[in-house]
Parts: structure tokens; C-alpha cells; sequence
């Protein structure tokens, strides 16, 4: 399981403030410790640089060299605006590098797509056109459909693309659970090099005992193929959880990093 | 009799049993459900004034108590606003004979550019549970469309979400064109969303921020 540090995100209130008080220090520590705790990428979001006298695109170069500097990890550089990624991949000396992230839509599907295809970089595509969240898993394909037909024209390779099935909160609606996990499935069957990556806090909105709902989601979503997760790697019992994944779904040969992972003391029970 | 009906009505909101199928929320009722119950005081000649107040509305108040309290979550909010949905499509062609004024008018929408529907459609259903009628518009709606249906329809208030810092941009954007065709003034703007402040919705001309769909219930209430 491929593991995406989710911490340095301006939507997270000390972390917006930070990007606000250009905290230096707190924001590389963030970096660190995300690395130390075993996250395979950084995402990096800095947000619309409202709070801050920049625009977009100069607070995400500036949080972009932060980051960089802090750890050898490769960024996943979160935005929803071309420009802004574009001047981030700029900024950002390291080789592999993941987008975060397109959808269905032409109009940023094709500059997002180009740059990714142009750069080799990775690249987070959601299933879901214009005009609402599809609510059915077919209609999630046809956008993932969509989306390959777009990125092949541009050059992105299969390998590079990880599509993110969507995830509802199942208090609204009690078949969202099913419905991304066949989602996950039906990807992995159409699209067979491309990845599967999800977030996994927006299954319990709405709910008591959050994490329960989220830790047993996480486990359901890897026996259904999912590849990667966007999650807080600081969270111990939950990266304890992710070593146990890997475990159960054939992804740790001989256990060892299960076993290894017992020896240092790393797995909460 | 009626006093009966409509105690047990309430009862059946906050347990949020839209019909006689559905078990309630933490006790284990049986018998008629909202439906059922709304249709039988129908029949009774209560009036529809009386049903909608002493029955929908009053276990409505209970909800949202317990929502606050965080007794309640989503899901039960939900199912108890549903229930009250329910019995108001029964009520609405006898509050239209009875001329019982409605609370007024809510048209609600996602601004452009954002597509995200679950708050809105919470935040809808729950206004919808407390009496007003509610107009869906939709997501990702064009300002101008906003713009369109104040100037046809004159709802009096006009509710906007957005959950982005990107997109909560075009509900000022909103609130300057209203102003521009001269509609500022005839129609009440509500603001809510994941990004949305209390400080953003002053900043851009807001009147009222509604921090979940009870507060929205709230605040309409005290200015209907």
C-alpha cells in the first residue's frame, strides 16, 4: 500500500495558520515526521494564499521549497488549478513526482494531463464528470473511460494514472460503502496497470466512532485492490493497520515487513 | 383523541418512522408511521395547521436538540426530516384549500463551479421538514441562473453552499450581481458550506451564515 501523507493541507486549521505565519519550522517538522512515519509521498496543498499577502501560485512555490528541503519523500502536489501545479513542478527539484488531481473534465483534464505526460508525473484522476458525484459505479466508469481516452492522447501512461473511485459518506446514503468498493474493483479489472488511491475520512461524515468506520473501511477498500491511501501516517494504529493490509492481500513477501514492523515496536494493537 | 394522534406523530418524527415499515431511531416502535399518522388526523378533521405545528414541527425542535446534543447524527437527522418531508407532500394540497400561508419560499443551489450536493441536499431537507417550501436549483448553477430565478420567482430566501475556498468566491459574486439588477432587496441570502465563515459571509454581504441546516432552521424562523 502506497501511503500519502496528508498533513500539509492549508484546509487543516494549524496548518493554514502556519502557511499564514510562514512557519518555517512547524511546517518542515510536519514534512519529517510524515517521512519518519512511513509515508511513501508528501502531499502538498497551500491553499488559495488568501490568508497570506501571495497568490496561489507563489505560497504553493514557497511551501513547495519547504517540503523539498525537509525530506527526500516525493511531493504529491495538490491544486485545482493548472497554473498552480504547473509553477509547483517547476519549483520542485526531485525526479518522481505525483498530481493531485483531475477528473472527467476537458477543461483541466487537458493542461493537467499535458504537464503530467510532459513530466512522466503521476497523476490522481477522480471518477466524475461535470454536472454532480455519480452515485452508480457504471457511471463512475464511463468517467474513468473518459479519462484514459483524454490521457492517452497526451501521452500519460496507464502506470502513471491512480484513479480515486470517490467516497460518500455512507450516513447520507448506506450504499456508498459497496458502491466505491466495487468501484475499486471494476478499475482494477478494466484498467489493469493503473492504480486504485482513495482518502479514507469521508466514508464516516455524519457519524459517531469515526474511526472505526474508517480503519474498517481502509481494510475492506485493500481486499478490494485499492493501491494507495491518502491518510495522516502519524495516525500509529492506523499505518499499524496498513503494514497489516499488506500482510493480509499478498504484499509483503515472506511477512518480514509485518514481523520487522512488531520487532521495532511499531504496530498498535 | 386528536391530542393523541398528534403526541404520537411527534413521537414518530423524532423517531424518525417515515411509515409503519420502519423501526425508530433508539426505541422500538410499532404501528402507523408519519404517514400513516399525518393521513389519520387527515380524516379526523384536525386541522392541517395543527398537524404541521403540534406534530412535524415539535418533534422536528426535539431532533434538532438532539442533534445539537450529539445524541442524534446525520443519519437519524436525516431519517426524522424525511419523515416530516413525507407527511407535508400529504398536508400540502390541504394547506392550499385550508389557506394556511406557507413560511415562504427557499431556493437553495450550489454555486458555479462547485459540485458538491450532500450538505446542500441535507440543509434542503431539513428546511423542507420545518415548512417552508424549498426550490432546488441544483449544482454548479451560473450566477446568472441565480439571478434569472430571483427576478421570475421572488423567493424570499435564497440559499447558497459551496465547500471550496475557490468557489465560495462566487457566492459575493452572487450577492454583487443581485445588487446590480436591483434585487438585493427582495430576497434574504443565506450562506453555508465547508469553507464558508461567519466572517467571510459578512464580508461579502451575506445576512445570515448558517453554520449547519438547524442553524439555517433557526435563523429562518426568527425572521420569516
Amino acid at each position: 500500500m502506497l501511503i500519502i501523507g496528508e498533513k500539509i493541507n492549508a484546509s487543516i486549521p494549524s496548518v493554514g495558520k502556519a502557511i499564514a505565519d510562514r512557519d518555517e519550522l512547524f511546517l518542515t517538522a510536519l514534512a519529517k515526521d510524515q517521512a519518519t512515519a512511513g509515508a511513501d509521498f508528501i502531499d502538498v496543498n497551500a491553499g488559495d494564499g488568501r490568508s497570506t499577502d501571495s497568490s496561489p501560485v507563489e505560497i504553493m512555490k514557497w511551501l513547495v521549497d519547504i517540503v523539498q528541503n525537509a525530506t527526500d519523500k516525493p511531493l504529491c502536489l495538490d491544486s485545482d488549478d493548472p497554473a498552480v501545479l504547473e509553477a509547483a513542478l517547476q519549483q520542485y527539484r526531485g525526479e518522481r513526482v505525483m498530481i493531485n488531481s483531475v477528473n472527467a473534465e476537458p477543461e483541466k483534464l487537458e493542461p493537467v494531463g499535458r504537464i503530467a505526460g510532459e513530466r512522466k508525473a503521476d497523476l490522481v484522476a477522480l471518477v466524475m464528470k461535470e454536472g454532480g458525484v455519480p452515485r452508480l459505479v457504471e457511471e463512475r466508469m464511463e468517467a474513468a473511460d473518459t479519462i484514459m481516452e483524454y490521457l492517452g492522447r497526451l501521452n500519460v501512461s496507464e502506470e502513471h494514472v491512480f484513479f480515486d473511485p470517490l467516497v460518500l459518506p455512507i450516513s447520507v446514503d448506506t450504499k456508498q460503502g459497496i458502491t466505491t468498493l466495487k468501484t475499486i474493483e471494476k478499475l482494477k479489472e478494466r484498467y489493469s496497470k493503473a492504480k486504485t488511491v482513495m482518502g479514507l475520512s469521508n466514508i464516516s461524515y455524519g457519524l459517531p466512532a469515526r474511526a472505526i468506520v474508517n480503519r474498517s473501511f481502509f481494510l475492506m477498500a485493500a481486499a478490494f485492490g485499492l493501491d494507495a491511501a491518502i491518510l495522516n501516517p502519524l495516525d500509529a494504529r492506523l499505518m499499524s493497520l496498513v503494514k497489516t493490509a499488506d500482510l493480509l492481500t499478498d504484499k509483503d513477501p515472506r511477512c518480514k515487513k509485518f514481523t520487522n514492523a512488531y520487532r521495532k515496536g511499531l504496530l498498535v494493537q | 383523541m386528536s391530542e393523541e394522534i398528534l403526541t404520537l406523530l411527534k413521537e414518530n418524527v423524532i423517531q424518525g418512522r417515515i411509515t409503519e415499515e420502519d423501526e425508530g431511531i433508539d426505541e422500538n416502535l410499532s404501528g402507523p408511521g408519519a404517514v400513516e399518522l399525518t393521513e389519520a388526523a387527515l380524516e379526523q378533521n384536525i386541522p392541517v395547521q395543527d398537524i404541521v405545528t403540534k406534530g412535524l414541527t415539535a418533534g422536528m425542535d426535539i431532533v434538532g436538540q438532539r442533534f445539537s446534543a450529539k445524541e442524534y447524527y446525520v443519519p437519524d437527522m436525516l431519517a426524522s426530516a424525511e419523515a416530516v418531508s413525507a407527511a407535508m407532500d400529504i398536508l400540502k394540497p390541504h394547506l392550499e384549500k385550508s389557506q394556511v400561508e406557507t413560511k415562504g419560499t427557499f431556493a437553495i443551489a450550489t454555486v458555479r463551479g462547485d459540485i458538491h450536493d450532500i450538505g446542500k441536499n441535507i440543509v434542503a431537507t431539513l428546511i423542507k421538514g420545518a415548512g417552508y417550501e424549498v426550490v432546488d436549483l441544483g449544482i454548479d448553477v451560473p450566477t446568472d441562473k441565480i439571478i434569472e430565478y430571483v427576478r421570475d420567482k421572488k423567493p424570499a430566501f435564497l440559499g447558497l453552499s459551496a465547500l471550496l475556498t475557490t468557489t465560495m468566491l462566487f457566492m459575493g459574486e452572487v450577492i454583487e450581481a443581485l445588487k446590480d439588477a436591483g434585487l438585493r432587496d427582495t430576497v434574504r441570502v443565506f450562506v453555508g458550506g465547508a469553507a464558508v465563515s461567519k466572517e467571510f459571509a459578512a464580508e461579502i454581504g451575506a445576512d445570515a451564515y448558517c453554520a449547519d441546516g438547524f442553524e439555517a432552521v433557526r435563523i429562518l424562523d426568527s425572521v420569516a
